[in-house]
């Protein structure tokens, strides 16, 4: 009897112990958990604020999204803040890019989920991956290398300005293509992936061939993912920044923007100033990047609720 | 008469069937050649892909092979060459798994262990799916305000900004991987581990980490590839240059690593480093990051794999 007790006392010592410890452990899981939710909200409150103090420190500021004048340091007397050159520059260089990006992505999901041999998926799924963690400035610099010489000794002859024909909006949009295809290809395989062998099999069973089989069954099952996958796209293409601002080289838009020269001429989007130009800004000048930043973020957050709307509506997932 | 008619009737249907016949042999046909046509088509849009992609890597090597097999060009000094950015690219890869990896893993732990699924994990995972749709670029800029200037904690541009930075970057990749591996763990060894008696994190620690190790390791894995090739959040965070000696382990100073290095050659760099220079350390940085971006590819599978082999005959 006397010895029980301290044996007791010192198991129930133990148990004790770990349940504080299982306590403490469930805490800081919790924070870690909630120190994501933390960080996005950050993220809107430190850049949207700092952002929309250029409002208040520049009454000029006010043609932020009317105006296509870009200059903040007032290099031209007063200065300005007009932002939709960028924002075409962007919209122009996604567009296209989401283009050709969408046939190729769809039928390549479609050919390594439907068609390819085991042997050449093998091949084909490292390669992509490889693709997908693919350095933005890698590309930037191939671009550099490679596109921007052939594009302008093709096109040079043709534009006011052959030395540089080959940087612009053309090379950026190539640029674009390259960079979100592998993400663009891997969520459309996803998607694809998702549809039950039964839709296959049912259709298949009723005598299609297998290109009905994809048209009739597995594309329309798939419609919402593949949806996703284009939006997740664009989100990418507008935030890409290092590789386009590489090739891009303009300060401006260019004189004749509503050609198709515009595309072979230096050019602007919305993410080049705020890399080369953010660092050796101060001040007002610096709010004013910090409200372009802001921009890009809002935009590609409204593609972020957008996509998951969609995947919130597929049936397969 | 009856009996020829009754024939000619039976050649009248006769016809028909064959009428019938040939309709529907013509209907196989067309849908045999679009079957074809379609799938020739997609042959075409996979070789068109898949030519491309080749062609990068094959270029990115031919471009920088020849300088990768010079010693010089891994000399710490010299503008042609890359070893202090070397060094910190694998410098800023360690620091910023050190933060990643356990404050992940434990939010990873939380959300498939402890949290009840409902509002709560649907909001967190809406967090995470925000925050990998945020531009890098501006998660740069959000790394200079909070982690660098004075507004947050204070920083400067320093290796530590850059991996706190990374942080913000690679969370929801992580966390995905992460608890993916952890739901992988077949729920009876969970059940196991706690009908023993032990305390939850005592099962945690000792049944459902274990178990899920391979899958941990991998995305540790391909979390560093994105750290390597990560540029756009550092630029404003980490800094462009490096200071005369960037072979130390202290963390408050500012550095570029091997893809800044590649952007400031090619931009803002590119009247102050010398267009021989600039070249040699792009072509032969890019190639040297696509060679070790295909070796953490193939690390990834080949060591989960070996970790799997050892697990299951242990």
């Amino acid at each position: 009897m006397a010895q029980t007790q301290p044996i007791q006392s010192q198991a129930q010592q133990r148990i004790q112990r770990a349940r504080v410890g299982d306590q403490v452990a469930h805490i800081v899981f919790f924070l870690c958990a909630i120190l994501i939710v933390a960080v996005i909200i950050g993220v809107f409150v430190f850049v949207g604020i700092q952002g929309f103090r250029l409002f208040g420190e520049d009454p000029h500021a006010s043609n932020f999204l009317t105006s296509t004048n870009w200059d903040p340091d007032g290099a031209s007397g007063t200065p300005s803040y007009g932002t939709l050159g960028f924002i075409l520059g962007s919209v122009v260089t996604t567009l296209i890019a989401i283009v050709i990006v969408t046939p190729l992505a769809f039928g390549m999901a479609l050919f390594m989920t439907e068609i390819t041999p085991k042997w050449l998926g093998n091949i084909l799924r490292p390669l992509l991956e490889v693709f997908t963690g693919m350095p933005s400035v890698v590309i930037g610099f191939l671009a550099l290398v490679i596109l921007v010489p052939f594009i302008s000794k093709v096109v040079g002859p043709l534009t006011p300005n052959p030395a540089t024909a080959g940087v612009g909006w053309g090379t950026a949009t190539l640029v674009l293509i390259i960079m979100i295809l592998p993400t663009v290809i891997s969520i459309s395989i996803d998607a694809v992936r998702a549809v039950p062998d039964s839709v296959r099999e049912a259709s298949l069973a009723l005598g299609s061939t297998r290109w009905q089989m994809m048209r009739n069954a597995v594309i329309p099952a798939a419609t919402t993912g593949l949806a996703t996958a284009v939006v997740f796209g664009i989100a990418r293409a507008i935030g890409e920044a290092l590789a386009v601002s590489m090739v891009l080289k303009g300060t401006s838009l260019p004189a004749n923007v509503f050609t198709p020269l515009a595309f072979f001429q230096p050019n602007v989007n919305l993410t080049q100033p705020i890399v080369l130009y953010f660092s050796d800004a101060s001040g007002t000048t610096r709010d004013a990047y910090f409200m372009l930043g802001f921009l890009l973020l809002i935009i590609s957050f409204l593609f972020v609720c957008v996509s998951r709307y969609l995947a919130s509506r597929s049936v397969y997932k | 008469m009856s009996a020829q008619q009754q024939s000619l009737a039976q050649l009248a249907a006769h016809d028909e069937d064959k009428r019938r016949l040939a309709l529907l042999e013509r209907v196989v046909q067309r849908l045999h050649t679009n079957n074809s046509v379609a799938l020739a088509i997609l042959w075409t849009l996979a070789g068109i892909v898949t030519i491309v992609f080749l062609s990068v890597i094959i270029l990115l090597l031919v471009q920088g092979i020849p300088y990768l097999v010079r010693p010089d060009f891994y000399s710490p000094n010299g503008e042609g060459s890359i070893g202090s950015q070397l060094f910190n690219t694998f410098y800023i890869l360690i620091l910023s798994e050190i933060i990643l990896v356990p404050i992940s893993l434990a939010a990873a732990i939380y959300l498939v262990e402890y949290a009840r699924p409902g509002r709560f994990v649907t909001f967190v995972h809406f967090s995470a799916e925000t925050l990998a749709g945020v531009p890098s670029l501006v998660l740069g800029l959000f790394g200079f305000l909070a982690f660098g200037s004075r507004l947050g904690l204070g920083f400067g541009t320093s290796r530590l900004t850059g991996a706190l930075t990374l942080l913000c970057f690679n969370f929801p990749l992580a966390l995905r991987l992460f608890e993916d591996a952890l739901t992988a763990v077949p729920r009876d060894f969970r059940e196991g581990g706690l009908a023993l008696g032990s305390t939850k994190w005592r099962m945690v620690r000792t049944v459902v980490l274990p178990s899920a190790l391979p899958g941990i390791v991998t995305a540790i894995i391909l979390s560093s590839g994105r750290i390597i090739g990560e540029a756009a959040a550092l630029i404003f965070t980490m800094g462009t240059t490096n200071p005369a000696n960037v072979f130390t382990l202290n963390p408050f100073i500012s550095s570029d690593n091997l893809t800044i290095r590649i952007w400031y050659v090619q931009t803002l760099g590119s009247g102050v480093v010398p267009p021989e220079a600039a070249n040699a350390v792009s072509a032969g940085a890019a190639a040297l990051l696509i060679v070790i971006l295909l070796a953490i590819n193939f690390a990834s599978r080949g060591v989960a794999r070996f970790i799997q082999r050892r697990i299951t005959a242990a």
